[in-house]
């Protein structure tokens, strides 16, 4: 398995939720996966790309038609996509390996120009997923029937995020009185473990997971970055020729 | 070499970080820089390898408690991270893929040397192959001569 890559043009995103009964991101997505082929670059999926605990094999087949059948076509382009592992799609981790032009990992470790960048989903550092993960599994699928049923309870679990973490708009990291590093609207454990990974010599850690986009400060000025959801307003990372750039999807 | 926070160290150029024979606790790992890997074969300097960012050196000492088996100096201005003994099962927890990225590390470098250990298996039965023709060869002349 090879978890280490050079890319000169790469774009990164993450929890499509591809076959959610809640989320129907299959038709933006599968535009996304379009102008990055026709642009000429890569693909990393950063975890939560299929929704397996959500989803009927019936469902996705609906769902990702134009983009399965796109699939054949994209193959010839030699478009590689690197898909990183989360917890909605746990199951995959049984096919890590390279798979001809789509790659399985539990993580990816990018070099482009002088930057080193490290794509990781995020559910190893959530406290609830590391010390309850089928409990968190049985919850996972229990949510995915309730908002098949009442949609909009989606953006109510978001704004008590938003009052539980804290002034989620504002982009600037602070540090608590004990020290540790605190980004607004993003659980303390994902930064501490961000900080953690950037001190082995990463300049970006790009996590996915918690649904909420940004780019905040680390220690020692490196970066770390959140793609968000395609629930609601989509994100993604371009990597071209040494730079990053955190870019919202509007196709 | 300047001892910073957090087991963060800065060495300057030609630096020796660890010296071969000499007791270490400690692994590093490369935050910025690059830095040479060497060992003593005789009276020569070996050069086994150059590790650059995201590389890790200095296990064997940490894991088994060995001295240092090869030298290691910076090539340029380097910043390591120090991980102590006391601190790697610490540091697996808060950082769960270090401990999979060590493992992934190390056993491409068993497979690495046991491609070695082919060659160099290879390249002393060819050796000995051609020892043999050649003292065939000299038998063969020795009788003629003889004869």
């Amino acid at each position: 398995m090879i978890t280490d890559v050079v890319e000169d043009r790469l774009l990164i995103t993450s929890d499509i939720h591809l076959g959610s009964f809640s989320c129907h991101a299959g038709g933006p997505f599968t535009r996304f996966f379009e102008f990055a082929c026709t642009n000429g670059f890569n693909i990393c999926i950063n975890g939560d790309g299929i929704d397996v605990l959500h989803t009927t094999l019936g469902h996705i087949t609906r769902e990702v038609s134009r983009l399965l059948s796109n699939l054949k076509h994209i193959l010839r382009t030699q478009t590689q996509i690197y898909y990183v592992i989360g917890n909605h799609d746990i199951v995959l981790e049984h096919f890590l390996s390279d798979w001809g032009s789509v790659r399985l990992l539990p993580f990816l470790n990018v070099t482009s120009g002088n930057l080193r960048i490290r794509v990781e989903h995020g559910h190893l550092y959530d406290p609830f997923f590391m010390k309850h993960p089928d409990l968190q599994s049985a919850l996972t699928r229990f949510m995915g029937i309730f908002l098949h049923m009442k949609p909009h309870w989606y953006s109510w679990h978001n704004t008590f995020r938003k009052i539980r973490y804290r002034k989620p708009e504002a982009v600037q990291s602070e540090r608590s009185k004990d020290g540790s590093l605190i980004i607004p609207g993003q659980n303390p454990a994902f930064i501490q473990a961000a900080d953690e990974l950037a001190r082995r010599g990463f300049d970006y850690v790009v996590m996915g997971h918690t649904h909420a986009p940004g780019m905040f400060d680390l220690t020692g000025g490196k970066k770390y970055v959140n793609t968000g959801s395609w629930f609601r307003r989509p994100h993604y990372v371009k990597i071209e020729n040494g730079t990053l750039e955190l870019k919202p999807w509007n196709g | 070499m300047a001892v910073k926070d957090l087991g963060e160290r800065d060495y300057a150029k030609w630096d020796t970080i660890v010296r071969e024979g000499d007791l270490g606790t400690e692994m590093f790992i490369i935050q910025e820089g690059k830095v040479v890997v060497t060992k003593k074969v005789g009276d020569n300097e070996v050069f086994l390898a150059t590790l650059e960012r995201g590389d890790f050196f200095g296990e064997m000492s940490l894991l088994e408690s060995v001295p240092r088996t090869a030298t290691v100096r910076a090539i340029m201005p380097s910043k390591l991270l120090a991980i102590r003994a006391g601190e790697l099962l610490m540091k697996f927890r808060r950082d769960p893929t270090f401990a999979f990225e060590m493992l992934q590390r190390m056993s491409s470098r068993v497979r690495q040397l046991n491609e070695q250990v082919v060659q160099l298996m290879q390249l002393d039965q060819i050796t000995r192959e051609e020892l043999q023709k050649l003292s065939l060869r000299a038998e063969f002349f020795e009788r003629k001569d003889k004869e």
